[in-house]
């Protein structure tokens, strides 16, 4: 009977498993039963108390999915590992597929308690001081909280790794498809035979579907990330599901809350003591003696249930019955050990040089963020960087590749936030996708149409570099690509140059993607002109006093259009006003 | 001379030119004048609604069926470089796309193929956004962004001055029919973007040609190499200030400009921006190269 609760189980994990994978490639491109793309991560109760105590705000879209996985764990204890968290189900995949069974449980080390001490270490930095909270008042000149749930959270480790290192080579398998299919079209193979030309036709049209249109998206700290997550796995050499038993703070979050839980498991007198159950045991749950077991490790995946040879486990809610400890058993000294290290991972960055901050108003720009352009919508510095939980959604969905992690831009504090890096690709002027799937709202939801006053830095000339300032020459790609209307042009000898204009440049970065000067382009964009301590209304209003430019050089020497038949309507409302 | 003498020479003389022009000697003759002074001539089309102009154009130049046989190959080339909804003028209108496709279909083409190389990315966005995919597939063409190397193949420009070999659309040296369908603006760069800029669509490596000593050169050097059969100006709605992406100031013109010479409708296109053929470098150049004739004193208009 409990074998029909293991096959549950695996089917449930199969399940959540392809729900997380299917919102995570349909993510960007069409919404899949009208669920937010990042679900899995709002759902993340670790992740719904950091972005909530980050911005010291209660974010009502993450509570409605976060509340239920908590309800959840206060009923079933660790339930949510065993039968749905993504992670878990890859981390017993790969152990099933290379057949890792780790080490004998006694053999196993115990450091079941290093996840608690994380959780720990990880609550004291969200409870630090913010100098901005939601209402970006600055309290504070300096913020001390810290985002570090980004390194530990499975949920944002597992999406980050997939956007990462999962869709660069699977876009780019898709696009040498795609190519050599091509190929085929035009080659002489298909020439001669219709109903060929036809199935290559459907495979163009089908990878034209799936595949990035144009060429495969990269990302930098690729390798690094995709290097962890095997990490992470190999730990299982030294023990089943080693990070679920002994780093996973989300599991430990889990685990506490399950102290509550009703639910527990009974093993009556007629067990024989074979210790089937403490070998099966993929938590090491059970205690040498078989009537025990963890109550905060036990994830409810029924495998001891079915091996047992007398069916002697059983479900029960009386306490009495049951053998369950909920004992956490935490050390003083370690203890105060990781409130420590909170409050050291909070200080270390300050150590470092870092970003921009802004005090009580003041900015005060540090040289080496000159190239940190963050996405339109995104909160101030301080508040971003503390909210924002790395979990690459905003990388996943953008459709130019623009958006990166940072690596040394920010500071050390940083560190895989996402930034635009404008020779990659444009921030596009009809796209609002990045703040639509941001789980903690590090990035404020707005519209495409807001993008003509969401400020993010300014477009710079090299007049040194450019093809028309510097050699003469009939360029102007700048003012081609810029959407905006910011590129005027400077007419000398028949020669245009372009001239910005900071008052209406946002920072988009169309003119240094095209830039023909290699290989930086001789227009940049500059994160000067950075405008996220304005409030959206304060934005709209600069944007408003900037007039709206004419472009062309003033060309009167033509006889105007013919007179017959000519509908002279107004023309079309301009719609950057 | 007797009277009698005169009219025997007259006689002689009247049945020698009716023999000749039995025999097409005269014809010839005229066929020679022809070629000497027979202008280009050019449609513009106004009144009707888009598809009837369009029609309109092509029936005034001969049909459809004068440029494509039974079973041949299209390729049509619409200016789709921009993400712009068709309101902003920035790409050819997607029912002059979807109208042309339509001709093609009726005059018995096998496959009518709509492609571009578009300068925003992702390519088929801009198909979506400027209506022409949905247009042109409904009408039953195949929609092709062109962004995939492999869709083009080195190509000589053999009378080149500054552009020697480009990479052009493989689908547009195989087509039998090749129609370039430009909207009429204005531009930051070339000051006008017409036919002639519009080719620049079809071919790979465009950063080459903006690196190169002259855009213009390189622009009317392709010109002279490859020739659209059928030029259809797109002048709808034409765009008049921040060409070529916008957005700018519009005007609803309502019209469409067809002919088989490339500069002759360029120049008339430059009329309708308001602005003088011999400013504008690309066409001036393309003139010089014998692409077409770019007075329009020396073209005939019809206007239908």
């Amino acid at each position: 009977m409990y074998h029909r609760l293991l096959l549950l189980r695996r089917i449930s994990q199969c399940l959540f498993f392809a729900a997380f994978l299917a919102l995570f490639a349909f993510a960007g491109r069409a919404a899949l039963l009208h669920l937010p793309a990042d679900l899995f991560l709002r759902a993340d109760p670790l992740l719904a108390l950091s972005a909530m105590l980050s911005l010291r705000q209660v974010l009502l879209p993450l509570l409605w999915y976060a509340l239920p996985v908590v309800v959840l764990s206060i009923l079933l204890g660790r339930v949510f590992c065993g039968w749905v968290c993504p992670m878990g189900t890859a981390i017993d995949l790969c152990e099933r597929a290379c057949r890792i069974a780790g080490r004998r449980p006694s053999q196993a080390p115990q450091w079941r308690r290093l996840k608690f001490y994380l959780l720990i270490a990880l609550l004291v930095t969200m409870l630090l001081p913010v100098a901005h909270g939601a209402r970006q008042q600055a309290s504070l000149s300096q913020s001390l909280a810290l985002s570090a749930v980004y390194v530990a959270d499975p949920i944002a480790l597992l999406t980050r790794t997939l956007t990462l290192a999962g869709v660069p080579p699977v876009q780019s398998g898709l696009a040498f498809a795609r190519d050599v299919n091509t190929v085929w079209i035009y080659g002489d193979l298909a020439g001669s035979r219709p109903w060929l030309e036809t199935l290559l036709g459907r495979v163009d049209s089908a990878l034209r579907r799936f595949a990035r249109p144009d060429s495969p998206p990269h990302f930098r700290l690729g390798l690094v990330t995709l290097a962890l997550f095997v990490g992470i796995i190999a730990l299982g050499a030294l023990a089943r599901r080693f990070w679920c038993r002994n780093l996973c703070p989300l599991g430990a979050l889990l685990g506490l809350l399950g102290k509550l839980s009703p639910l527990r498991l009974r093993v009556p007198d007629k067990c024989t003591h074979c210790l089937r159950c403490v070998n099966t045991c993929k938590m090491g749950a059970i205690l040498d003696d078989p009537k025990q077991y963890r109550g905060a490790e036990c994830i409810w995946c029924a495998a001891c249930l079915a091996v047992c040879p007398e069916q002697a486990i059983s479900v029960t809610a009386r306490r009495a019955d049951s053998g369950r400890t909920d004992k956490v058993d935490l050390e003083r000294r370690r203890l105060l050990g990781a409130i420590g290290l909170g409050l050291a991972a909070a200080v270390l960055p300050k150590v470092d040089w870092s970003a921009k901050r802004t005090q009580a108003g003041e900015r005060v720009l540090k040289l080496s963020s000159e190239r940190l352009i963050r996405p339109p919508g995104a909160l101030p510095e301080d508040a971003f960087v503390t909210a924002c939980v790395r979990c690459g959604e905003c990388m996943k969905v953008c459709p130019t590749n623009t958006l990166q992690p940072a690596l040394g831009e920010g500071g050390l504090e940083a560190i895989g936030t996402p930034l635009l890096v404008p020779r990659m690709g444009p921030c596009a002027d009809y796209c609002a996708a990045c703040a639509q799937v941001c789980p903690t709202r590090a990035i404020q939801p707005f519209l495409a149409e807001e993008k003509s006053h969401l400020f993010l830095g300014t477009a710079r000339v090299n007049r040194s570099e450019c093809l028309a300032w510097a050699y003469g020459r009939q360029c102007m790609v700048c003012q081609e690509a810029c959407p905006y209307v910011a590129i005027s042009a400077d007419l000398l000898n028949g020669v245009a140059r372009p001239v910005v204009d900071d008052r209406i440049c946002v920072g988009c970065g169309e003119c240094e993607f095209r830039c023909p000067v290699e290989p930086r382009g001789a227009i940049r964009v500059s994160a000067g002109g950075d405008k996220r301590h304005l409030s959206r209304t304060e934005q709209r209003a600069l944007r408003e006093r900037a007039p709206f430019p004419g472009s062309q050089p003033a060309d009167t020497a033509g006889e105007g259009p013919p007179e017959q038949d000519i509908i002279d309507k107004a023309p079309y409302p301009n719609p950057y006003p | 001379m007797t009277r009698r003498e005169f009219l025997k020479r007259a006689l002689a003389l009247g049945a020698g030119a009716y023999a000749a022009a039995q025999t097409g000697l005269l014809s010839l003759l005229d066929g020679v004048a022809e070629a000497a002074a027979a202008p280009p001539t050019i449609v513009v089309a106004s009144r009707r609604d888009i598809a009837g102009r369009v029609r309109a154009a092509v029936e005034a130049l001969g049909g459809m069926g004068k440029f494509l046989k039974r079973g041949g190959s299209v390729l049509i080339k619409p200016n789709v470089a921009w993400i712009r909804k068709p309101e902003y003028a920035a790409n050819t209108n997607p029912e002059v796309v979807a109208e042309l496709v339509r001709l093609c279909r009726a005059a018995g083409a096998r496959e009518v193929k709509v492609m571009d190389n578009p300068v925003d990315g992702p390519a088929n966005r801009a198909f979506s956004t400027s209506g022409i995919a949905a247009a042109a597939e409904k009408a039953g063409a195949k929609v092709l962004p062109a962004t995939s190397a492999a869709m083009f193949q080195k190509k000589q420009i053999k009378r080149g001055k500054v552009l020697k070999e480009t990479q052009t659309l493989r689908d547009l040296l195989r087509a039998d029919l090749f129609i370039n369908v430009p909207i009429a603006k204005v531009h930051g760069t070339t000051r006008v973007t017409l036919g002639c800029k519009n080719l620049m669509g079809t071919v790979l490596d465009r950063g080459a040609w903006h690196q190169s000593d002259s855009l213009d050169q390189c622009i009317a050097d392709y010109a002279a190499e490859v020739r659209p059969h059928l030029v259809v100006l797109d002048a709808t709605r034409v765009l008049l200030s921040n060409g070529p992406k916008g957005p700018g100031q519009t005007r609803d013109l309502n019209l469409i400009v067809a002919g088989t010479d490339p500069l002759a409708v360029d120049a008339y296109g430059v009329k309708l921006l308001g602005l003088k053929a011999e400013q504008i470098g690309h066409l001036k150049r393309a003139s010089q190269m014998g692409v077409g004739e770019l007075d329009l004193n020396r073209v005939t208009v019809k206007s239908v």
